[in-house]
């Protein structure tokens, strides 16, 4: 751990990341209004000390709506990896393990769904079901499950016939056995690493969808919606794009460094001493 | 002028829209501003005075192309915007909004009330010099009822029983009862000329890109994505107008118009009350050249519930509702105050309005007080108003319209408040009125309608109008009211026309199957070197009479830089 955060870059998209969930965690602590709050006698105001990021147009504290914007934000991107992981582990497990035509089924579907746009896929899925952040996560989850499964597959492949797993093999361990105590554990850093990643980009997709309506919906935050509502008020409300677009370059420049940084650190063929 | 330009905002803008393209992406029309020209036009003084003079181009801009010209096909208002430059009708309205003859010196109706003849001015020629005849008058009636042709408006024109053409000069009609709306049709079908439609098929004729009319104006290029250029018709049946080209630039971002606006590269467009109350005053610059317009506008945007549900048959919760949602912060909030409230179908101030009719106020105690006798009660004390254990709870269906989506925030707060909880969802039109309206599968919309200058609304509120796609989607039913919409369609005398539809207003606002939230302004920048405009703007609109307009020679652009 300390070997890793003595990379200055993965420090500081280790603190950016840290520091963005704690805000997110004590958001009702923090935030000074409501972010529903609306106020029809202060709309649009410039960024001061009474609202930091200003309001937006409706009167609502951009500063507090940014904040339990992050919550959205981030939730979605955690449901969303986290769904794609699980997804991806244990089709990638079943195909790295037992090989032969399973995991040539499986590595067709791999290629079929990434043949597929996926924000486009996305959009088409959206607009059939009921745009809440539920479903969001749900299908973004769902639609970005095979790059796992392929780092899984991979990995899965070059352990197999290693020593130690054939050694527990002629032992008598069962598959499952085989798989959890042996195989996943020794796979878990590129899944981490692919996680931590796949986070960045699903803040990105929730950010789009709401961008484009489809995602979150008003009255509640996300920092999508903040910046769509912004894009109305660009040419003199600035701090209504400002803000929120700063939030997710920063957010998804810190999953980024630390995902980078952790690969970098775990790299079996930089660090095997 | 329009290539060189082009270059020159590469150059000029690319800093800029490096900055803003990190955050809005759908800005990168923004980098247009600040060209050259705008650094010239603010030496010239626009407050001098000219008398009218010929000549000139005014250019305007649109957010959408026409598909077709000929408006009975195309439909959509881009259409008829341009094409009403281009064809006449037998009649149309005044600047006061009373009928008055278009092609027609005068029109008489039968005692009966059923037979309406109209007898054209002599000498109308079509801009190619043909003759332009009742016959021509008669083939477009024919057009627009045939089973073959792909129009929506052909159901008011199957109403006449018989169209005949006596003379060259003579139209009479026929119908099979009094039908009241016929002149105000009459005044909206623009006639097309029979010697070249013929022998077309007209869903797909070329003359729907090419067309020939009696108007002021005629087309002189369509070029696609780009622009629609009209120059005047030397033959046009209502005299000369006095702006030789009009231009109209396809420009489908308000924002990106805003800046072809403050770069002097078009002379009017549309504001919304964003750009008009807040843009507008900080750019004194901005303010010099470019005179603002206000005036009410044809639409008003309302709450709709959907009758066939529960508990909105129950005209206490309705009525509730009513009382419970603030008009007025809406036209504070989303219109910036740009907007008046209403109590009726009708726009404010016009003849069908009825002028005794007020809004529900807002009065929340009112509103709890109703929904108490209707049963609606915390029985549970968690804030959520229920009945026979179901709490009140709805969802709020609207289509991406910003506006749209505002009003529906602010009416959920205001829900909220008395202990109903509403959810909002915001739709693609095509899939809102597709999966959603015309099966009727919502509880409660947030829609606009348009008004039409004839009070006749037989087709929103008469129960018979309930089927998917008609109009009545909220599924009104009221004999009455039904009664009435009748009444009014048989009933050609104005002021006893007048009192059927003020009685029907009030009977509308008390039953509220509808929620009236508010009528916002319509809202244009147009370019002082534009002169002739009427201000304040009579009932008609500013844009009744385009065709004095006039742009003094002194402030012309240079024409040679066009194209």
């Amino acid at each position: 751990m300390r070997k890793l955060l003595s990379n200055p870059l993965v420090l500081i998209g280790f603190i950016i990341i840290a520091s963005v969930l704690l805000l997110a965690v004590i958001a009702p602590l923090v935030a000074p209004y409501d972010p529903d709050a609306i106020d029809v006698k202060a709309i649009l105001l410039s960024p001061s000390s009474i609202h930091l990021m200003g309001t937006d147009g409706l009167g609502r504290d951009v500063f507090s709506r940014m904040l339990y914007g992050a919550r959205i934000s981030l939730m979605v991107g955690f449901v969303a990896v986290g769904i794609a992981t699980a997804i991806g582990i244990v089709l990638g497990a079943i195909a790295g393990f037992y090989r032969g035509w399973v995991d040539t089924l499986i590595m067709r579907i791999v290629d079929v769904m990434l043949s597929i746009p996926t924000f486009f896929l996305i959009l088409a899925v959206i607009a059939f079901l009921t745009p809440s952040i539920w479903n969001i996560m749900i299908v973004i989850g769902l639609t970005s499950w095979m790059g796992v499964t392929r780092l899984v597959r991979a990995e899965f492949l070059s352990l197999r016939n290693r020593e130690f797993v054939l050694a527990a093999q002629a032992l008598g361990a069962k598959d499952v056995r085989l798989i959890f105590t042996h195989l996943l554990p020794n796979s878990l850093t590129p899944i981490i690493v692919s996680s931590i990643l796949g986070i960045a980009s699903a803040v990105l997709v929730e950010s789009g969808l709401s961008f484009l309506g489809l995602g979150v919906q008003a009255p509640q935050a996300s920092w999508g919606n903040i910046l769509t509502d912004g894009k109305e008020y660009i040419q003199f409300a600035w701090w209504l794009s400002l803000f929120p677009g700063l939030a997710i370059l920063i957010t998804v420049l810190g999953y980024n460094l630390l995902g980078d940084g952790l690969r970098e650190a775990y790299n079996p063929r930089s660090s095997q001493h | 002028m329009m290539q060189i330009k082009h270059n020159q905002l590469v150059k000029l803008g690319f800093i800029k829209l490096a900055i803003i393209a990190l955050f809005a992406p759908f800005m990168i029309a923004a980098c247009s501003d600040s060209s050259s020209s705008n650094q010239i036009n603010n030496k010239i003084d626009y407050t001098k005075n000219y008398p009218p003079s010929n000549g000139g181009t005014l250019i305007d801009a649109m957010t959408g192309e026409p598909s077709s010209l000929i408006a009975m096909i195309a439909g959509e208002s881009a259409a008829s915007a341009i094409a009403g430059n281009i064809f006449n009708s037998l009649l149309k309205y005044d600047k006061n909004l009373e009928l008055t003859g278009e092609l027609v010196e005068s029109w008489d109706v039968s005692s009966d009330q059923k037979t309406i003849t109209f007898h054209l001015k002599t000498n109308l020629k079509w801009a190619d010099n043909q003759p332009l005849t009742s016959d021509d008058v008669l083939f477009t009636w024919q057009k627009v009822t045939d089973e073959k042709t792909r129009t929506p408006y052909g159901s008011d024109f199957k109403l006449v029983t018989k169209a005949e053409t006596p003379d060259a000069n003579t139209f009479r009609v026929t119908y099979a009862a009094p039908y009241a709306p016929a002149l105000d049709t009459w005044a909206g079908l623009h006639i097309l000329p029979k010697h070249l439609l013929k022998d077309q098929d007209i869903n797909t004729t070329a003359f729907a890109r090419n067309p020939v009319g009696s108007h002021y104006y005629k087309l002189e290029k369509w070029k696609n994505g780009q622009f629609l250029k009209l120059t005047r018709n030397e033959n046009a049946t209502q005299g000369q107008a006095k702006i030789d080209n009009l231009l109209s630039r396809i420009i489908p971002d308000k924002a990106a118009q805003f800046l072809e606006l403050s770069a002097d590269n078009i002379d009017s467009m549309g504001l919304n009350p964003i750009q008009y109350a807040r843009i507008f005053p900080a750019r004194p610059d901005l303010n010099k050249n470019i005179a603002l317009y206000k005036e009410l506008g044809n639409s008003y945007t309302y709450l709709g519930f959907n009758l066939k549900r529960k508990p909105f048959d129950d005209i206490r919760v309705r009525q509730a509702i009513n009382y419970a949602i603030n008009k007025q912060e809406i036209i504070d909030g989303v219109l910036l105050g740009l907007g008046e409230p209403v109590a009726s179908p009708y726009k404010p101030g016009t003849r069908w309005s009825n002028p005794d009719l007020k809004p529900y106020p807002y009065d929340p105690n009112k509103a709890r007080a109703l929904l108490k006798a209707a049963g609606y009660e915390d029985h549970d004390g968690d804030g959520i108003l229920d009945k026979d254990g179901k709490p009140f709870t709805f969802e709020i269906l609207t289509n991406q319209n910003k506006e749209r989506e505002m009003t529906g925030v602010l009416i959920q707060r205001r829900l909220n408040e008395i202990g109903i909880k509403a959810n909002i969802r915001v739709l693609e039109w095509a899939s809102f009125l597709g999966r959603f309206i015309k099966p009727k599968e919502f509880d409660v919309v947030v829609l606009g309608w348009s008004l039409s200058l004839d009070p006749d609304q037989y087709s929103i509120w008469h129960s018979s109008q309930q089927a998917p796609g008609q109009f009545n989607f909220i599924s009104y039913s009221n004999p009455r009211v039904d009664k009435l919409l009748e009444a009014g369609r048989l009933e050609l005398n104005p002021d006893k026309r007048m009192k059927i539809y003020h009685e029907f207003s009030k009977i509308l606002l008390e039953d509220s199957p509808i929620v009236f939230l508010s009528a916002g302004y319509g809202l244009t920048a147009i370019h002082k070197r534009v002169r002739g405009i009427s201000n304040p703007a009579p009932p008609a609109g500013i844009g009744h009479n385009t065709y004095e307009w006039y742009i003094p020679s002194a402030y012309a652009r240079n024409e040679m830089s066009e194209h």
